[in-house]
């Protein structure tokens, strides 16, 4: 099988990972909970962990650094602790469910930051428009993940800051794969999963909080146990119930790997990568391709589509033959509807370190057959 | 010399305290703080020799790390030293 979902989750894992998780129930029991040497070394790894994290995302204080279940944990996280019930937000066209249930949960009022996409100048004057003094808070996708558009993060940061907006960042595609600076973003959250990009195992994510953070779960932290409400503190504000140790200790190893081997060597391997897949897609006939003109507008992951073939036909030809790729909505209706893909959905193929040229190839040569009905 | 104990508000905080006091050349434990050591009920904190003590806090007030409290043995348990 060669495997084009990473956007999902990354499959291919660093060994490290795969050791590491391995070896953690031999090593490692609660953190924060005990004094003897197992919780103590769990407690090392976790703050290891939260190191590493801080180094990679620019952020000064580990103690930012949240361990959640998943980059939807964390924006749940982010949504509740800044909006309210009739809370005018204002989002990207390009987010994930993860971020539009949770404020349809709540009854906000969404306005949508429409504009067209692998066009950042014109997503950027749409946040411009619609951010004011009655937003109570900003969401941006930083990389879509039908699309791989990288929306302009930087800019709209900046207008948050300048009108005092609380910012909150899906980073779910973009961690390890397009540089993220939270201390120049200025963000009060960053939420990004453990599993795809930072090559992590799934349930773990991580949330780069601020202290407007407020807890999502209650419960025991291992720490002011005489205080009948969360403590007032980060991370353990937001870190009720004992922690996934064995998921942790393969972060800490993706975290590892991802600062070794560099996150704009990543991503820059990664757009080649896609730059071949649009190349080679866009010369099969049939086959719309969803490209960026400017290569630096996308990252790894790309949707294309072949009219009289519906998606989910493609993939499963493309599965038959042995390729791994998504189609459907990708759980991010809202991104099908700025495109205008929402009736029909796109066939996703999306990338990681751990593809190659050759697979690229052959994947073409499938899709091809795939669309002449081999 | 008898330990002196700096208590903190998380293992996170004890963690990043251990590590100043550590990268500044003081020896120093994470431990659970004892209960008749703390206010608020489980936590931790961080061990040092007591001569340590000067240097300690003034490596913590430069990393902007000071501890809740400071406390030393005494008969029956602890008692808080005023740094």
């Amino acid at each position: 099988m060669i495997y084009l979902d990473a956007a999902a989750t990354t499959f291919q894992k660093p060994a490290a990972v795969k050791k590491a998780m391995a070896a953690a129930p031999e090593l490692y029991t609660s953190p924060g909970r005990g004094g003897h040497r197992l919780a103590m070394a769990a407690s090392e790894k976790l703050f290891e962990c939260r190191e590493r994290a801080a180094r990679l995302f620019h952020v000064e204080d580990p103690e930012r650094v949240a361990v959640t279940f998943n980059a939807t944990h964390g924006l749940n996280i982010a949504i509740r602790s800044l909006v309210g019930p009739g809370d005018r937000v204002v989002i990207s066209g390009y987010e994930h469910n993860s971020v539009l249930r949770p404020l349809h949960a709540l009854g906000a009022d969404i306005q949508v930051a429409d504009g067209p996409v692998f066009e950042p100048e014109e997503t950027a004057r749409a946040f411009d428009r619609l951010i004011d003094r009655n937003t109570r808070a900003v969401m941006i996708d930083h990389v879509s993940n039908v699309f791989g558009y990288i929306l302009p993060v930087e800019a709209v940061a900046a207008l948050c800051r300048e009108r005092g907006v609380p910012l909150i960042v899906d980073a779910s595609q973009s961690a390890g794969a397009v540089p993220v600076d939270a201390g120049a973003l200025g963000a009060d959250f960053i939420a990004m999963p453990g599993h795809k990009g930072l090559y992590g195992p799934q349930g773990t994510g991580l949330l780069i909080a601020s202290e407007r953070a407020k807890p999502l779960l209650y419960g025991g932290s291992g720490s002011d146990s005489k205080n009948p409400d969360m403590p007032d503190y980060l991370p353990d504000r937001l870190e009720a119930g004992t922690h996934n140790m064995p998921g942790i200790a393969g972060l800490s190893a993706g975290l590892e790997f991802v600062a070794r081997t560099g996150v704009e060597a990543i991503g820059a391997y990664e757009r080649g990568l896609i730059r071949r897949m649009a190349g080679g897609l866009e010369a099969v006939p049939g086959v719309r391709v969803f490209a960026a003109r400017d290569p630096e507008n996308q990252a790894g992951v790309m949707s294309f589509e072949a009219p009289g073939l519906p998606a989910e036909e493609m993939a499963e030809r493309l599965d038959r033959a042995g390729f791994a790729v998504r189609a459907g909505l990708h759980c991010a209706p809202l991104a099908h509807k700025t495109v205008g893909t929402i009736k029909r959905g796109t066939v996703r193929a999306s990338v990681s370190a751990f593809n190659t040229k050759s697979e690229i190839d052959a994947f073409l040569n499938a899709v091809e057959a795939a669309v002449r009905g081999r | 010399m008898e330990p002196l104990y700096l208590t903190c508000r998380s293992l996170t905080y004890a963690q990043r305290v251990s590590r100043a006091l550590a990268a500044a050349g003081v020896q120093n434990t994470i431990i659970r703080t004892p209960q008749n050591m703390s206010r608020e009920g489980c936590g931790y904190a961080v061990r040092i020799q007591g001569r340590a003590l000067s240097r300690a806090m003034s490596v913590l007030a430069a990393a902007k790390l000071p501890p809740r409290r400071v406390y030393r043995p005494a008969a029956g348990g602890y008692e808080e030293v005023t740094v």
